[in-house]
């Protein structure tokens, strides 16, 4: 075989395996823990502690730690101790966190990633960032351990929170803990409010509209210019509405308002925590025996599948042993429905194996929360990603290349079609931008993803403009225009965007690479959705390409057992009574295999491959080992087996190997035995895949008067 | 049933096709033969990603066949499950023929055509043929493995 790989033989310590185990486990805990910031992080905004979420953190950080010890990747090991030791820290205060600590876990999380991906690329794995550590090791715990004995503590500022009476701390604690956002607002009066009518009291009954006020503290301030009297007003608020409405009422600015959510709830009686020692005595495989999921490497699957593949072939030969017996009179009654069984068992077994590469689309989504946070943040932008995943899977080579495609969708929409939020707001629309990412199972065999915006939809004639092209008029047109390679339609270079990758990219994911079909709806003003349709499976393989008859053609791998050069030396021709023509005959037909080439001491026929697939007619006379063109360039023989025997085609030329997605040649018009799909090999035609063994068996059928399947 | 109609020429003739079915008219440069397919097929052309096979109608009406020309078109038609192209000579226009309008063919035409052509149309001075493209690419079978 050509493959490449090397496996580890004998009972010897395989540091390569041992690496890539380490880096499948790494990427499981990452991904857990970038979901599991996510949702304190979430938590927290709605006021709510998350001691689950931050003990299962501080064990994917525990795990990573040991193993990237045991494969000996100081760097790693380093930043997931720095981050283990905040989140022990937490974990031991019932799961606070202390200010800033997500943000720059996150950075951590990050920061581990690109070592892993460093290593699976075997290139340096770059020293552990100093800052990101000093800035993990100076934490603060954010609150006290044990406060006034409530238990309850809140992010308002403990001068305003002292103020507070033990009802109003309890009014303020509940209705964060039923899921009310609270506020507090800054109220400086100036002269210039007051003219316009905006005093204290006049600021209080707008906002009790609104909200409802919990308290009202005023408090000094140094004289200046901005608070002229040297007093402000705090005002302490619940609300379920949006900032804006309030921000509008009081002719305040954004800034004027700070959340106030809760801190965290003292250790529940049901998770006691000793400090340090108790979690790490557990095993961290619970976490994930607890999920009832293996992570497997792909190859482990496609050598399953390849393993299948030589067991179908010995199936067939059993069927077509125990057609022979009937044919010869053998009694094969009791043989048949075994075969046939077993035909049925093997089918089973493939589809269970095809059911292991498949992933959820939750799967496949998971990261994209933390992409729009990060979007967010470097753009200014304000978005909210409404996730509406299913249950429906696809399979994990259709999820590696399609995510690319959706990250860039994604970011687009971001970086391009949401508005700012001044802007947002000028037109009517909430502050915040929804970015809607949905997935529906159009049949069995497909899955349509849709992205969406609430923005400003996409500017056909500055798109046209820059296309040079005239303003489309349709949805279709319009995509036509922003897929064309090149095309970026922000004036700017954006840094998430970046220049150059474009729509393209997305299209030749989705449309060339899978199959599938990119569809947009776009409405100014009011947002655009993009929609991919891809197919849940798809079939790559390794595949020969080579030129023949000026067509090119590819053949997988596995079906290869040589290639060698044809060497006139070693060359013998055999006569042939059947080249005659026949009138009105199959040239085909007349592909008869009476060359033969030597190999390793063996005659092995030589087919001309441009007969047996009839494309020439010019060269009926040339040898199978001359060269079409000048005569100098030998032809190739590609050997393959069937049945034991092996055949070998002699083709023009090699062109190279690569891995391509064959599409079966679904209608009945173009089905043809010998020929297992098309390809695309990079240049928009279709590429012939083709199963070499069968039309090499077709012959022999022919040659021993066998009819034809 | 929709109105409108794809006119297309193959040879001297003029026939329409219910746009209804019609999903794209693209230019044609040639096509990937396919060793082995019905003489008919002219091959498998890739556009807009998806892999069409194409039926060379010349071929199917029993012309001559031409090398493709600045003309040349492939009206890439849907009909249930199967989507196929079908290769034509010229195909740009589009018509609005009332279905009234149409006539059952002559029963001569009907067998010398097999059953190609559904039905006729006097538009204007021309004689328009509907091609009955189910006929064309033939029932779907099922295949037995």
């Amino acid at each position: 075989m050509t493959s490449g790989q090397s496996g580890s033989q004998g009972g010897g310590f395989d540091s390569a395996d041992f690496v890539a185990g380490f880096i499948t486990e790494a990427e499981e805990h990452l991904a857990l823990a970038n979901a599991n910031l996510l949702s304190v992080e979430d938590a927290a905004a709605k006021g709510q502690s998350t001691p689950r979420q931050v003990r299962e953190l501080f064990r994917s950080l525990h795990t990573i730690k040991g193993l990237a010890a045991m494969v000996g990747v100081e760097p790693i090991v380093e930043v997931a101790h720095a981050m283990e030791s905040v989140l022990r820290e937490a974990d031991a205060s019932a799961g606070r966190l202390p200010v800033g600590a997500v943000e720059l876990l996150l950075n951590g999380v990050r920061a581990i990633e690109h070592r892993v991906k460093a290593l699976e690329k075997r290139q340096a794995v770059p020293a552990a960032p100093t800052k990101l550590i000093d800035a993990l090791s100076t934490l603060r715990p954010s609150a006290p351990r044990d406060g006034a004995g409530d238990g309850e503590q809140t992010t308002l500022a403990p001068e305003i929170w002292s103020k507070l009476s033990g009802a109003e701390r309890s009014q303020l604690v509940q209705g964060l803990s039923a899921g009310r956002r609270g506020l507090a607002f800054e109220f400086i009066p100036t002269p210039a409010l007051a003219a316009a009518g905006l005093s204290i009291t006049a600021v209080r009954e707008r906002v009790a509209e609104r909200a409802e006020i919990v308290k009202v503290v005023p408090r000094s301030l140094p004289t200046s210019e901005r608070s002229p009297g040297g007093l402000a007003f705090v005002l302490v608020l619940l609300t379920d509405g949006a900032d804006a409405a309030l921000a509008e009422v009081t002719a305040a600015t954004p800034d004027a308002f700070t959340p106030v959510t809760l801190v965290a709830r003292h250790a529940p009686a049901a998770a006691p925590v000793v400090e340090g020692g108790a979690v790490e005595d557990e095993l961290p495989e619970d976490a994930l025996r607890h999920r009832g999921v293996v992570r497997v490497e792909i190859t482990r699957l496609d050598e399953a599948l390849e393993r299948l593949s030589a067991l179908v072939v010995t199936q067939f030969r059993l069927g077509r042993a125990v057609a022979a017996m009937r044919v010869a009179g053998g009694d094969v009654r009791a043989l048949a429905p075994i075969v046939t069984e077993n035909g049925r068992q093997l089918r089973d077994l493939r589809a269970s194996i095809m059911r292991a590469r498949m992933v959820s689309v939750s799967e496949l989504l998971e990261r994209i929360p933390l992409i729009v946070r990060g979007l967010g943040r470097s753009t200014g932008k304000v978005a909210r990603l409404a996730l509406e995943t299913s249950r429906a899977e696809l399979d994990k080579a259709v999820a590696e290349r399609i995510f690319p495609a959706l990250v860039h969708l994604v970011r687009n929409a971001v970086d391009h079609a949401l508005e700012p939020p001044a802007e947002r707001r000028a037109a009517g629309k909430p502050e915040t931008g929804l970015l809607t990412i949905s997935c529906r199972e159009l049949s069995d065999s497909q899955l349509e993803l849709t992205v969406s915006d609430d923005g400003a939809g996409v500017d056909a004639a500055a798109v046209a403009r820059r296309a040079g092209a005239p303003i489309p008029t349709t949805d279709e047109a319009l995509l036509e225009l922003l897929t064309r390679p090149g095309l970026s339609t922000k004036e700017e270079v954006s840094t998430t965007s970046g220049r150059g990758v474009g729509m393209d990219v997305v299209k030749r994911i989705a449309v060339d690479e899978l199959r599938g079909e990119l569809t947009m709806r776009t409405k100014r003003g009011q947002g655009t959705t993009f929609s991919l349709r891809i197919p849940l499976s798809i079939t790559i393989v390794d595949a020969f390409s080579f030129v023949c008859g000026d067509e090119t053609f590819v053949v997988p791998v596995a079906m290869v057992e040589e290639i060698q050069e044809i060497d006139l030396g070693l060359t013998t021709r055999g006569p042939d009574r059947r080249r005659a023509p026949r009138p009105g005959g199959d040239r085909r037909r007349t592909a008869r295999a009476t060359e033969m080439i030597q190999r390793r001491g063996q005659a092995v026929p030589v087919l001309r491959l441009e007969e047996v697939l009839g494309l020439t007619s010019a060269a009926e006379d040339r040898s199978a080992v001359e060269s079409g063109g000048g005569g100098s360039a030998r032809r190739k023989a590609i050997v393959v087996r069937r049945h034991g025997e092996a055949f070998a085609f002699a083709v023009d030329r090699m062109l190279g190997q690569q891995e391509v997605v064959v599409r079966p040649l679904e209608d009945r018009l173009v089905r043809v035995h010998g020929i297992s799909g098309t390809t695309d090999l990079g240049d928009g035609r279709p590429t012939l895949v083709l199963d070499l063994a069968a039309l090499g068996g077709r012959l022999v059928r022919d040659s021993t008067g066998a009819p034809p399947p | 049933m929709s109105e409108l109609h794809v006119l297309c020429k193959i040879a001297d003739a003029e026939y329409v096709l219910p746009a209804a079915d019609v999903l794209q008219m693209e230019s044609f440069t040639g096509a990937t033969k396919v060793p082995g397919a019905d003489e008919q097929v002219a091959g498998l052309v890739q556009i807009r990603g998806r892999v069409v096979p194409v039926l060379d109608l010349r071929v199917v009406f029993g012309l001559p066949t031409i090398s493709p020309t600045i003309d040349s078109r492939v009206v890439v038609m849907k009909r249930g499950d199967r989507t196929v192209g079908l290769l034509v000579d010229y195909a740009r226009e589009v018509l609005k023929i009332p279905p009234a309008d149409f006539q059952p063919p002559p029963a001569v035409v009907t067998q010398q055509t097999e059953g190609l052509v559904k039905a006729v149309v006097q538009a204007g001075n021309r004689l328009l043929m509907l091609i009955d493209f189910t006929k064309v690419i033939g029932e779907e079978r099922e295949h037995a493995e």
